[in-house]
């Protein structure tokens, strides 16, 4: 199959946005920075405004409406930004760009988020996509924690504490995490497909193995599972 | 009513009163709901229904361009539920800070209605009970029989407040200012929902700052000041203001800001030359590139607050990012005109 085209080089200038449709109707976001074609999700991830009308200096992205910041290279978020910018590989032939495929959930997730292609593509090697209806029980609490989750597509319901509402996950966050945690082999959570969802299931202590192999952005990725466990505490302690 | 929320962190539970609007209820209950204008006009609220039955209050609120309706998408500040809901929200939410000013109904009337120029006015309301509030916070306000509620930023500062004063800009087709401007104003009853607005300051800040602010955007600015004057800030670090209208026709508040005579205070007049002044300093321009001009290399360690027209909000954010680089946490505001 063809690749979808996305836009001419020239369309964007040297440090400029522009909002295109890739054939076949995806909609998103083509910024030069410096010389270097990089595409983005069309929407801010906090409230849907178009990323279009953002402010942009060549590296960093601004939204207008709240601030929000990223590195368009990496998609990493900076300053007061609480989610990564989902990002699409581009392919250049000649003055035309052309959309390269999907985003990673792995890389628009928020522990391995701008950590660099070759580890991504080293996590990736160690997933395995499933694809799980709407209503399948992923695991719940007291269960064997051996693999962790990332959602690639479709809901899931993701249960902890005494709070029956749980959190409704986007694509690239991660679950299951516990198997990521030395000494724990239990689930101490429960996530439930509440529409019909594809996960990329990765051995949690493969992937600790890998994260030592690379210290750097295994402290990285540590600190951000800290940080993240640690929100989940807000809710313990709420009434 | 029940009403629950999942955010993307935690889910929260409260009551609303029948008729009470979504966003309002949450803030009373100390759920740090998403919000910018309160008022129906900047779609910052935006939910979705998940389960139960809701009210909208204004189907035609311009907010609502930032939905998608057929996702069940509304905005919290303008529905109020009709039964128990439950609804989502996509950002995270974290409970109130402990000991910020409590978000309530709160009710007054208009003391006194004092034109400043040819299209504002001042006015006070007397509060039926005190109220604490953060300087640069604002009340959504609605007055008899005009439909829906309007954010002013309090114009004074006091902790608490038994009479607060705002500045209303008269708008044609505005339905609060002209029944401000009306007449009917001076000894009627108000209701208000607040204090409300993150664009706040407090001294323990430690940080230079920076208003810009264009027409009765000020308001939130001489709040800021009275603050920062009372805490003896002028003293320690810098404080700029930058004030812009169109013409001196335009101007007011000159005798307030000359009371402070250790901050850095300029008018910037975008449509005629600068008068000669030896008590303010009055620039040509828009009050963004003024401040631009004045402010190169006095970007250390800098708070920076605008107010205005949504379009000056725009180009201030513009220079402070882009020219000043001031980081996101550092610049203030709430889009609420």
């Amino acid at each position: 199959m063809a690749r979808p085209l996305v836009c001419r080089v020239a369309d964007v200038p040297e440090n400029t946005l522009k909002e295109c449709e890739a054939e076949g109707g995806r909609k998103l976001v083509v910024a030069n920075a410096g010389g270097e074609f990089v595409a983005f999700q069309a929407m801010c991830p906090h409230q849907d405004v178009p990323l279009c009308e953002g402010l942009f200096d060549g590296q960093t992205l601004t939204c207008h409406m709240h601030l929000w910041q990223w590195d368009v290279k990496s998609g990493a978020p900076q300053g007061i930004a609480e989610a990564p910018l989902e990002r699409y590989a581009l392919v250049r032939e000649g003055d035309a760009l052309y959309l390269g495929g999907e985003s990673s959930a792995l890389d628009v997730g928020e522990l391995f988020n701008g950590l660099g292609p070759a580890l991504i593509e080293k996590l990736s090697a160690l997933a395995k996509k499933e694809s799980h209806p709407a209503g399948a029980q992923l695991y719940d609490k007291g269960d064997p924690a051996d693999d962790f989750f990332v959602l690639d597509s479709g809901r899931v319901q993701f249960l902890i504490g005494r709070d029956p509402a749980g959190f409704m996950l986007k694509k690239g966050e991660i679950f299951g995490w516990a198997a990521l945690l030395e000494s724990h082999p239990q689930r101490i959570a429960s996530a439930r497909v509440i529409e019909d969802a594809v996960v990329l299931r990765i051995n949690g202590k493969q992937a600790l193995a890998l994260l030592e192999s690379d210290p750097a952005s295994g402290y990285v990725a540590m600190r951000r599972l800290a940080g993240l466990i640690a929100r989940f505490f807000v809710v313990a302690g709420a009434k | 009513m029940r009403i629950q929320v999942n955010a993307r962190n935690r889910a929260y539970r409260f009551d609303a009163a029948p008729g009470e609007k979504i966003l309002y209820a949450g803030l009373r209950a100390q759920a740090g709901l998403p919000y910018e204008c309160a008022t129906g006009t900047c779609g910052t609220c935006k939910a979705k229904l998940v389960d139960g039955k809701i009210a909208d209050g204004w189907p035609a609120a311009p907010g609502r361009k930032y939905l998608k309706p057929d996702a069940g998408e509304f905005l919290m500040c303008q529905c109020s539920a009709e039964g128990d809901v439950s609804i989502e929200v996509a950002s995270f939410v974290y409970p109130a800070e402990p000991g910020a000013p409590r978000v309530m109904s709160r009710s007054g009337a208009v003391r006194e209605v004092r034109p400043l120029t040819h299209d504002v006015s001042a006015f006070d309301v007397e509060l039926d009970a005190p109220c604490e509030f953060e300087a640069g916070q604002f009340m959504a306000m609605g007055a008899p029989g005009v439909a829906g509620l309007r954010g002013y930023s309090m114009v004074n500062y006091a902790a608490p407040a038994r009479r607060l004063s705002f500045v209303a800009k008269k708008k044609p087709g505005g339905g609060f200012s002209e029944w401000l401007f009306s007449g009917a104003a001076r000894g009627a009853r108000l209701s208000m929902v607040g204090p409300l607005g993150k664009a706040t300051f407090q001294p323990a800040l430690a940080k230079n700052i920076l208003c810009i602010a264009g027409g009765s955007g000020i308001a939130g600015m001489m709040s800021i000041l009275a603050r920062a004057a009372a805490a003896d800030y002028f003293s320690r670090y810098k404080v700029h203001v930058f004030f812009g209208v169109r013409t001196m026709r335009d101007v007011f508040f000159l005798d307030e800001l000359a009371a402070y005579p250790k901050a850095d205070i300029t008018i910037a007049l975008s449509e005629e030359d600068p008068p000669q002044s030896a008590r303010l300093r009055f620039e040509r321009g828009l009050v963004h590139e003024v401040a631009k001009r004045a402010m190169a290399g006095k970007y250390q360690n800098v708070r920076a607050y605008l107010a205005g027209p949504p379009p000056a909000v725009d180009a201030a954010i513009r220079v402070l990012l882009l020219d000043a680089r001031l980081t996101t946490d550092n610049i203030r505001y709430d889009k609420f005109s």
